[in-house]
């Protein structure tokens, strides 16, 4: 610990040094005045033998092994005090880093969440999921590819997940989950009200033990509660124990009514558990066991239906076990799953079974559908957020330059009495570090804040039915990258001042004049504006890109009006308390209820109406058309519909009739198709009068079509694509198939979970009134939402929105920091060349050459910057395109206009010290010389 | 500063060695080391306060040598140098290997070079 003791006895070292060179000069003047020599030319000799007693002394120190250290800590007193001495400047970095970094860590923040994060259990490198693709929610049939290609499995039918468990040794344990959302109605025994809604997820019984996740209250699911016939039982996340039922300990042996069956809530997860699922949408509230699912479902459950695959699979591997392996028998296994199930598959399913493949991958991020549907637009927000970062970095070491170049001569004079050059750059470099490490503790509160905003902006469409897992408080890698980019910021911006200040000359001090002298220094302060707007540019054109891509985005002619209706999401059962055949006279009363609303044009509902995020869809067969082969795509989505539908959201018909009250369940079934539909199945020919169904063939004969209507954007993706064949069957017919899964989609879909309602010029009170008289209409009916479509559609493109929100307020930023740098360096320059342009002046030169010459310097900077900034804008658009919508990555008008906004941010930055450099008075400017 | 014909540059690492020879002769100052370099060398090697000093500190932080602050001749307090026991073995081996150095060295400049 020698060197802790040389530290802490630091002054009396100082004191012993000085002490013991000023001996060896006293001795040598002493030896010069015994030879003869008069003292006081003694004294001034043994001076110029000595040298610099200073830079001695700091060789001493070097060698001392304390020195390193207590350097530092000098060296970081004299930097804060310094600091401190230039509270504008100071003030000013901080604030542009706090910016920079600020932003840059909120989107960390994100992506760390989204992209990075595994999951709160043990050991997740463990975990190995089986299938790779993020898909949702129910696949039919035996393949995972509409277009009767071989596919990758992702999903299982719950078959196969007791096959793959029982048989597959490499996994010490294999979970199975509900890889959709569960609807979920949610009482107290013995309470009465509206029930409590939630979201349920289905798992198996060693879903948590797999994961290694142990109850918070209470205990968790096992396998012995995963039988037929166990008593229901049930594990609330700890999420929505805190949230909905006020962390109420009770809750834990209560029994309650799930969709109107009794389950015993048996425990809680532990808090920050939220499942093995990721997503922006019905994250579980409630665990159940598998087997309860035909309890909930009857004759639409899909627990025993092999051709449904719902179920996501994850394992915890044995610690040997070799993934390729792993994969292989899985791949084997599924191969002999398959080949049992023969008999049951359609002519394209038995082409190509043999084929099918499977994948495992990596589990321990658990499902995430928000790194699927986020990755793109974080990753393009971190680039964004790096840029502004760039450019502030660029500012400061702009301001660093100037202060550096306004110090010069005190550089010099340090150098001239023994300063060692890298004492000076370790100095310059902590200077910056520590203003780094103060911006990076300002921006953590920016960062938190920010966050928080981006949270709001991306997730708020979800905020009502549901919640994200995404927070916006820091966390421990949060924390390390913001001092990481604070550190490496300070290096970046520090370098440029560092290096110039290890060039310092003595000499420049001893000649004192504080002339510019060489251009290089004033090159580095150039080249960083230069970049800056370039950089600026870059945002800029995204941001304008992005902005045009939203726009295009939400203005798209989506084939129905948007304008004046709004959507009603209910789940009618939930409670139980409909019985099928109820349905239709449900939804008749919700129509002629709501109808009498005064303002309310029309009422119609859907199985799902256009753009709210479902789709159902099958493969269908045509009357009188040939077997498709292997490769033909005969997909198509459907809904069903109640009459009036096509008018009450604005869709136009284009031959035949709409779906009106005459087709009920004592008329032939009918069916209304969409133009795609008619295009991809009739061609030229007249689709009205044809018949189609679902595969098998033998549906062929099911739905007679009756009439086209125009094609509507009914997914919520997809926007580039061309439409999809659509068709729509009335709510009151009802059709018998023999295939379980085609009869349990016939049964499920009527129960309609939307309602369109035309009310056009804002009604007064129009969300309240049709709250209450849905109210009227069933008091248990649940409700999820009433809003307006045009939110809806808003809604759509809320990532999009937070994207092109944020690259505008970094562009904005970036520009504005651009043309600040402009400004310091433009009026640094005029400052310098004061006396210059007093002479120009004395000698004729008028106001106006002198303003032209100044910016004229200033705009080939800029110019500069733009012959740059303008390839890379292009060049960014290209790699931004899978993010754009109708709008080109070569756009020269765009281009042109964010070159506009660009030049005009410089003007006004280079003409304030033009004009100051213009009112030099020659006189004053000469004198001062 | 200035150099003469008959003065020259030591070679490095070399001056530890001289510092550390004139040093086990007995506790000595700073400026008597110096002094008595030039002396032993007949003026041939003058050596410079900016070179002594960082040397002597870099000697004692290395253990080498041990200081300890008495009175001078002048009566002045002074920091005497010792040579530590580790700085003795350290002087020894230094020396062999110097003289075993110098010895191929001379050997191979001074030779007749038959053997090529």
């Amino acid at each position: 610990m020698g060197w802790l003791r040389r530290l802490l006895s630091r002054e009396r070292l100082e004191a012993d040094l000085d002490k013991e060179l000023r001996f060896h000069f006293e001795f040598q003047v002493a030896d010069k005045v015994r030879s003869g020599i008069p003292e006081s030319e003694a004294r001034r000799l043994t001076r110029i033998e000595f040298g610099g007693i200073e830079q001695i002394k700091e060789d001493c120190r070097e060698r001392r092994g304390s020195m390193w250290l207590e350097s530092l800590l000098q060296d970081v007193r004299y930097t804060l005090r310094r600091l401190g001495k230039a509270p504008g400047f100071t003030l000013t970095a901080v604030l542009t880093l706090a910016l920079g970094i600020g932003a840059t860590t909120a989107i960390f923040t994100l992506v760390q969440q989204v992209m990075l994060q595994s999951l709160p259990v043990s050991r997740p490198d463990q975990l190995w999921r089986i299938g790779d693709q993020p898909r949702c929610c129910n696949w039919d049939g035996y393949s995972q590819n509409g277009d009767g290609e071989p596919s990758d499995w992702s999903l299982f039918p719950w078959e196969a997940y007791k096959l793959f468990r029982a048989n597959t040794t490499g996994f010490q344990d294999l979970a199975a989950l509900q890889a959709g959302n569960l609807s979920l109605a949610v009482r107290r025994a013995g309470t009465s009200g509206p029930p409590d809604t939630a979201n349920g997820q289905y798992v198996s019984g060693n879903f948590f033990q797999t994961l290694g996740v142990s109850a918070w209250r209470g205990r968790l699911l096992i396998d012995a509660d995963d039988q037929e016939g166990a008593p229901p039982v049930a594990v609330m996340s700890f999420h929505a124990w805190q949230e909905k039922y006020g962390s109420d300990p009770s809750v834990v042996g209560s029994a309650y009514q799930i969709n109107g069956r009794a389950f015993t809530i048996i425990g809680v997860a532990p808090a920050g558990f939220v499942g093995a699922k990721m997503v922006n949408w019905g994250m579980p509230d409630i665990w159940m066991p598998m087997t309860t699912e035909p309890m909930l479902f009857g004759t639409t459950a899909r627990l025993k239906n092999t051709r449904v695959d719902w179920l996501d699979l994850i394992g915890r591997v044995r610690p040997e076990t070799n993934p390729k392996a792993l994969q292989a028998q899985l791949q084997s296994e599924l191969h002999g799953w398959l080949a049992g199930h023969l008999a049951d598959m359609s002519p394209q399913e038995k082409a190509v079974w043999q084929k099918q493949t499977l994948r495992v991958s990596p589990g321990g991020a658990g499902f995430s559908g928000l790194r699927r549907d986020y990755s793109e637009g974080l990753v393009l927000l971190m680039v964004t957020a790096c840029c502004v970062l760039l450019v502030a970095c660029a500012n400061i070491a702009n301001l660093l330059l100037a202060r550096g170049l306004r110090n010069r001569q005190q550089t010099a004079v340090r150098v001239a009495l023994g300063a060692s050059r890298g004492r000076l750059v370790k100095n310059a470099l902590l200077e910056s570090i520590a203003l780094s490490l103060i911006g990076g503790i300002a921006g953590m509160a920016v960062a938190w804040a920010a966050a928080r905003l981006i949270l709001y902006l991306a997730f708020r469409s979800a905020s009502q039915t549901s919640w994200t897992p995404v927070q916006a408080s820091p966390s421990t890698p949060v924390l390390l990258f913001a001092l990481g980019v604070a550190m490496l910021t300070g290096v970046i911006f520090g370098i440029a001042p560092a290096w110039m200040t290890s060039h310092a000359e003595p000499l420049d001090a001893l000649r004192g004049a504080n002339r510019e002298v060489g251009g290089g220094r004033h090159w580095a302060q150039k080249a960083l504006v230069i970049a800056q707007a370039a950089v600026s540019l870059v945002l800029l054109s995204a941001a304008a890109m992005l902005g045009g891509s939203l726009h295009n985005l939400e203005h798209q002619k989506f084939g129905f009006d948007p304008d004046g209706r709004y959507l009603v999401s209910i789940n009618s059962l939930l409670q139980g308390n409909h019985k099928q055949e109820q349905l239709v006279l449900l939804f008749r009363e919700i129509q002629d209820r709501l109808s009498a609303i005064p303002g309310v044009r029309g009422v119609s509902s859907a199985t799902y109406a256009p753009m709210t995020g479902t789709q159902w869809g099958h493969d269908i067969r045509v009357q009188g058309k040939p077997e498709p082969g292997p490769k033909d795509e005969v997909f198509a989505d459907w809904t069903r519909i109640t009459p009036g539908f096509f008018d009450t959201i604005g869709a136009r018909m284009l031959a035949g009739r709409a779906i009106n009250e005459d087709d009920n369940g004592n008329t032939r079934h009918v069916a209304v198709i969409n133009d795609a539909f008619a295009k991809k199945f009739f061609g030229n020919q007249n689709p009205i009068g044809q018949h189609f169904g679902p595969a098998p063939v033998r549906n062929a004969g099911t739905y007679e079509i009756v009439g086209v209507v125009q094609n509507m954007h009914y997914v919520t993706w997809g926007f580039r694509d061309p439409a999809r064949a659509m068709y729509y069957i009335p709510e009151a017919q009802t059709a018998h198939f023999d295939q379980p899964d085609l009869q349990s989609d016939e049964l499920w879909s009527q129960n309609l979970y939307n309602i369109v309602i035309w009310a056009p010029g804002h009604p007064a009170n129009i969300l309240t009134q049709v709250k209450k008289a849905l109210a009227e209409v069933d008091p248990n009916l649940v409700i999820y939402d009433v809003q307006p479509y045009s939110r809806v559609i808003q809604g759509t493109f809320d990532q999009q929105n937070m994207i092109a929100n944020l690259t505008w307020l970094f562009g904005a930023v970036g520009l504005l920091l651009a043309a600040v740098g402009l400004y310091g360096v433009t009026s640094y320059g005029v400052e310098q060349r004061r006396s210059e342009i007093g002479v120009r002046m004395a000698v004729g030169a008028d106001r106006g050459a002198v303003v032209a010459m100044v910016l004229r310097e200033a705009f080939w900077q800029v110019a500069i910057g733009l012959g740059i900034g303008i390839p890379a804008a292009i060049g960014a658009g290209y790699l931004m395109a899978s993010q754009l919508f109708g709008v080109a990555p070569w756009n020269p008008l765009l281009l042109a206009g964010t070159t506009v906004l660009l030049g005009s941010a410089a003007l006004v930055a280079a003409v304030i010290p033009a004009r100051k450099a213009a009112s030099t008075d020659p006189m004053h400017a000469l004198r001062s010389e | 500063m200035k150099k003469t014909d008959d003065r020259f540059d030591l070679p490095q690492g070399t001056l530890d060695l001289l510092i550390m020879r004139v040093v086990s002769l007995g506790p000595i100052h700073g400026y008597a080391i110096a002094q008595r370099i030039q002396q032993i060398s007949r003026d041939a090697l003058q050596v410079q306060q900016g070179s002594l000093y960082p040397a002597l500190h870099r000697l004692e932080y290395k253990k080498l040598l041990s200081s300890r602050w008495k009175p001078s001749e002048t009566g002045r307090e002074a920091k005497f140098y010792e040579l530590t026991s580790k700085g003795r073995t350290h002087l020894k081996a230094e020396t062999e290997n110097w003289t075993r150095l110098t010895d191929v060295v001379s050997l191979i400049l001074e030779g007749t070079l038959e053997g090529i």
